[in-house]
């Protein structure tokens, strides 16, 4: 059965429209990171303006309306249109490429996740355009995000718009649960997966599971802002300290969607530098997926100050605390792969440690929060702020920018400048720590959050000035590596396969690899395969005299679970049957075939939410779109069979 | 082991699947969706509880939720998934007929469980209980009416599922796409066990709460 | 007296609730336990209802389930409107209602037949969820009561 085609198969490999429908992981993680750095500048702009204003005191250069849209945009934007996607980004690029896969379980709905992010992000910034952007936090706590307190359209867009993101998080997330359950390479078990994919897998279940709670809780503020509706409607009854709980439901697992990519990235760099392996993998694998069950049972921590009553709030104070100790157990295993190595310090290694460092800071301050009598002081002012920014920009985006100098070469085929990244880290670690350690104080003297300006007599203004200054010193840090981007593209000094010893499959194949990634898919034995393959004689090192017969044997099949028995099983009795694929190279590897129904599909989507906003017509165009892009996705064959019979795509 | 580049297992279809660990992609795929589906469905029903018997006016429960006609199309409903099983039954086997047979009857009783569901919203507005009336309503109709939304779209799906099956694109070989249809069928007919009970037979007795006026119609 | 319980309870030094659970799994079709060959009956009955293929129920198996499911059913709606039971009746809807949950979900969902695996990822969710949303239910009530 075949529908009409209005466009025949795409082919084409160069130009914009191979970029619309392309499929493969690759591709697809380059347009993640450059959208999503793109959304940091905004973002970053953002709060430029924020601390222009905030660095005098009675500044009028914003108006406060401007101002609570300035920080409900840099929030959203920061947390879902910059630290998630650009972790999509390094995810896409590097678990096919990390468990010896030549792409993800579901190439398709990969890219649809992509352009339903490009479109749900274009949509909510379209606010800005026409002059009503969000403005009630990025949390939109009820009944202030309510139409009766809140009647122009900014919080429809952001309640839309965030669910349309909600949907390619969630597509996203199942495509790289089955992705690594399902496409590890011969012998790669579950324990000899590296970190990054590890965590990788842990934030896609947080993200399945966390994600609808946030659609729930949009669905029913845009029932109640666009139908009338009391959910959050205390004048019905409605109970606005629901929306408090069922968005905290979701936003704490998200704080460790958002921080656990981060630290998968960090234990990739760490051991590639210190030229040891990972201290603890077990231990710290663990820690991670403590992190993720724990995460769910902390929530109200951000309700402290609501009233809970004593029992609740203690039992969430001691689960807060108790959190911290997989954390902990994080930070020493970092400490201990870097004790003892023959440390190199490239700009990479460099912002790693910067993120253990900063994340330990941020981490602390969060342990203060689990103190109940001590939350209530901080509650609202800028020690929260100072505490998140730490774990967020000193947290995530240092370790995001530390992988990014790590596998550039591996993607682009040349070195990023080490002069340049350098600079770009020191200038960004102090402007970073310039801008946020003064709000500490500021938090502790009592300046709150979320207000637009504040008096002379208070004694803020030299501390806001400082964290102004460290602001611009950080978007200097951000011009930097600008710069030294295309520095590098125009020196263009090239990488080899391997350029930092590295230790795990991605360094196997060539820079940038080619589309299908692993002519011949490989065969895993141990945990950092590649570097136990270039170094044997560093296996009894490093494993007791026990374990190092074992992990030398092909299967290395020891840590096994049920399942990896059953994959061993399989391989062993049809491995017989496939040795010629070896042979042919890659002459015979089919790739999925583009594919124009993914961007129809989330342009149909974006279009139906964007006539939620109660234009009829729109809905209906939108649906159209949506079952246009629908049917022709589910007609299309995975491969299209060539007018000449010969299989293509590569 | 050889270092062989690829090794196959084929699943009950006979297709290969390429996988390490043995399992379909797609079926993979459907269930974490259905796990992903659970908290979409428990935040919402949660938020009945939460606000069961907390109704500042009326229709409270008891003056509108009637039992008889909602245990008829619950009885519809399972017995719509009773008809998916035995389609994919049948397709698996390669009776096509009458898989094809039970798909279409899968259509028609969804389609009926749905003309129920718009009857009793209907009966719902004559009494004078809307989305906007009190809690009650609010979180009735959201939660039903996005369960409708879901079995809609499972009405679609399987529609377009007959069809193939009648053309004979649908096969014993390709009967994966069906199974994909059935889980997603049968766990729309399992939350509305869950929605039966928690708003029918759990809250159908619930009146005014103390302190609020009791409903008296229009 | 020792000797009855070793047979009652245990099959070649093994604890009955520790043998094979399935035929294809199971070297030793001689059914051992508590009780005794009198198992062997209602297994044939059950092979003969599921053993249309390896990890299908045959058509009838499947009607079978649909008329318990709505025996159950009718048996809610019946103890809904004739019993009254005051507060037993939460507890026992809801104990029917998982009744009719774990049919669906084992058989025409086919958990039962199929690699533990499915079952494994759907429990973990389900686990998950119904604990985040009981503990959310606890918190409002609780703190309910604390602010009267």
């Amino acid at each position: 059965m075949r529908l009409p085609r209005i466009f025949p198969r795409p082919t084409s490999e160069h130009g914009i429209w191979s970029w619309v429908s392309t499929v493969d992981h690759k591709r697809i993680g380059t347009l993640y990171a450059v959208t999503s750095f793109l959304w940091f500048l905004v973002g970053g702009v953002e709060a430029l303006l924020m601390r222009l204003q905030l660095s005098q005191a009675d500044s009028t250069l914003i108006d406060p309306e401007t101002f609570n849209q300035l920080f409900t945009m840099h929030g959203t934007t920061m947390v879902f249109l910059v630290v998630m996607p650009l972790s999509a980004a390094f995810f896409n690029w590097l678990v096919p490429l990390q468990i010896g896969a030549r792409d993800v379980a579901f190439p398709r709905l990969n890219a649809l996740s992509y352009w339903i992010f490009l479109f749900g992000s274009l949509f909510l910034n379209f606010s800005w355009v026409v002059g009503d952007a969000p403005n009630g936090g990025w949390f939109g706590y009820a009944p202030n995000s309510h139409v009766a307190y809140n009647p122009t359209d900014g919080m429809t867009y952001w309640v839309i718009g965030l669910n349309i993101l909600g949907v390619a998080s969630i597509a996203a997330g199942l495509n790289f649960i089955v992705t690594i359950l399902n496409m590890r390479a011969p012998g790669m078990t579950l324990t000899k997966m590296p970190v990054f994919t590890w965590m990788t897998f842990v934030t896609s279940v947080l993200i399945v599971l966390a994600l609808p709670v946030l659609t729930v809780a949009l669905i029913q503020l845009q029932v109640d802002r666009l139908y009338g509706t009391n959910f959050y409607n205390s004048a019905a009854g409605g109970d606005p300290v629901l929306w408090q709980h069922v968005f905290w439901l979701f936003g704490h697992p998200e704080v460790y969607i958002l921080i656990l990519p981060a630290m998968g990235i960090v234990s990739e760099i760490l051991p590639v530098f210190s030229r040891k392996p990972l201290f603890g993998y077990s231990f710290l694998v663990f820690a991670g997926v403590a992190i993720g069950f724990m995460g769910w049972f902390v929530w109200s921590h951000h309700m402290f100050t609501v009233g809970l009553g004593p029992a609740a709030n203690s039992a969430f104070a001691i689960s807060t605390m108790a959190i911290a100790i997989p954390t902990g157990v994080k930070i020493f295993n970092w400490l201990g792969t870097m004790w003892g190595g023959s440390i190199r310090f490239s700009t990479a290694m460099l912002f790693a440690i910067s993120f253990i460092a900063m994340f330990t800071i941020g981490g602390l301050s969060g342990v203060m929060h689990a103190s109940v009598p001590t939350d209530a002081q901080q509650q609202d002012t800028y020690f929260v702020v100072a505490h998140f920014h730490y774990v967020l920009f000193g947290g995530a985006i240092m370790a995001i920018f530390g992988g990014i100098y790590f596998w550039w070469p591996k993607a682009t085929g040349y070195m990023l400048s080490e002069g340049w990244g350098k600079a770009n880290w020191l200038i960004m670690l102090i402007g970073f720590n310039l801008q946020f350690a003064p709000q500490h104080w500021l938090g502790l003297d009592g300046m709150p959050r979320r207000v637009f300006t504040y008096a002379e007599n208070m004694g803020w203004e030299n501390t806001n000035m400082y964290a102004s200054a460290g602001g611009f010193l950080m978007a200097l840090g951000v011009l930097l590596f600008i710069i030294n981007v295309f520095y590098s593209a125009r020196k263009r000094v090239p990488a080899g396969d391997d350029p930092w010893d590295g230790r795990t499959l991605e360094w196997t194949m060539s820079s940038p690899p080619p589309h299908y990634n692993f002519a011949t898919i490989p065969v895993v034995e141990h945990r950092d395969d590649f570097w136990f393959k270039k170094y044997p004689e560093t296996i009894a090192e490093y494993y007791h005299d026990d374990h190092a017969g074992e992990l030398t044997a092909p299967s290395g099949a020891q840590f096994d679970d049920d399942v990896d028995m059953a994959e061993d099983e399989h391989a062993e009795a049809h491995a017989s049957d496939h040795h010629g694929d070896d042979d042919h190279g890659h002459g015979d590897i089919h790739l999925p075939d583009m594919s124009y129904y993914p961007f129809i599909l989330a342009l149909g989507l974006t279009i139906v939410g964007a006539g939620l906003m109660t234009i009829i017509p729109v809905i209906i165009i939108g649906t159209i779109v949506l079952l246009w892009g629908l049917i022709g996705w589910s007609m299309e064959p995975v491969n299209d069979p060539a007018p000449d019979g010969a299989a293509h795509g590569h | 082991m050889a270092a062989s580049a690829t090794y196959e297992v084929k699943n009950e279809y006979g297709e290969v699947i390429n996988t390490s660990t043995g399992l379909s992609n797609k079926k993979l795929l459907m269930w974490a969706f259905l796990g992903s589906d659970v908290m979409f469905f428990g935040s919402f029903i949660a938020t009945f509880l939460v606000y069961r018997n907390r109704s500042l006016v009326g229709p409270y429960p008891a003056d509108v939720l009637d039992i008889p006609i909602t245990s008829v199309s619950t009885f519809v409903l399972l017995m719509s998934s009773l008809a998916m099983v035995l389609a994919l039954s049948y397709i698996q086997q390669g009776r096509q007929k009458l898989g094809t047979f039970w798909i279409f009857s899968v259509v028609v009783l969804g389609a009926i469980f749905l003309l129920f569901q718009v009857y009793e919203f209907n009966h719902f507005v004559h009494l004078g209980l809307t989305p906007r009336t009190n809690l009650f309503g609010t979180t009735f109709f959201i939660l039903t009416g996005l369960h409708g939304a879901h079995v809609t779209l499972g009405v679609l799906w399987l529609m377009f599922l007959g069809f193939g099956s009648l053309k004979g694109t649908l096969r014993a070989d390709n009967a994966i796409d069906l199974e994909l249809a059935g889980l997603y069928w049968h766990f729309v007919d399992i939350v509305w066990i869950v929605i039966f009970t928690v708003i029918y037979l759990i809250s159908a007795r619930d009146v005014a709460p103390p302190g609020s006026p009791p409903f008296v119609g229009h | 007296m020792a000797n009855f319980f070793n047979k009652l309870l245990y099959h070649d030094g093994r604890g009955w609730w520790d043998l094979p659970r399935t035929q294809w799994q199971d070297p030793n079709p001689e059914m051992e336990g508590p009780f005794g060959d009198g198992i062997i009956p209602i297994k044939k009955a059950w092979d003969f209802l599921t053993a249309a293929s390896y990890h299908h129920g045959t058509p009838l198996f499947y009607v079978v389930v649909g008329v318990i499911l709505s025996i159950i059913t009718i048996v809610e709606v019946w103890a809904f409107n004739w019993l009254f039971l005051g507060g037993l009746l939460i507890p026992l809807m809801l104990v029917l209602s998982l009744g009719k949950f774990v049919l669906v979900v084992g058989f025409f969902m086919h958990l039962k037949f199929d690699r533990k695996y499915y079952a494994w990822i759907f429990t973990a969710c389900m686990v998950v969820g119904i604990a985040l949303f009981v503990a959310l239910l606890l918190l409002l009530e609780f703190g309910h009561q604390v602010q009267q």
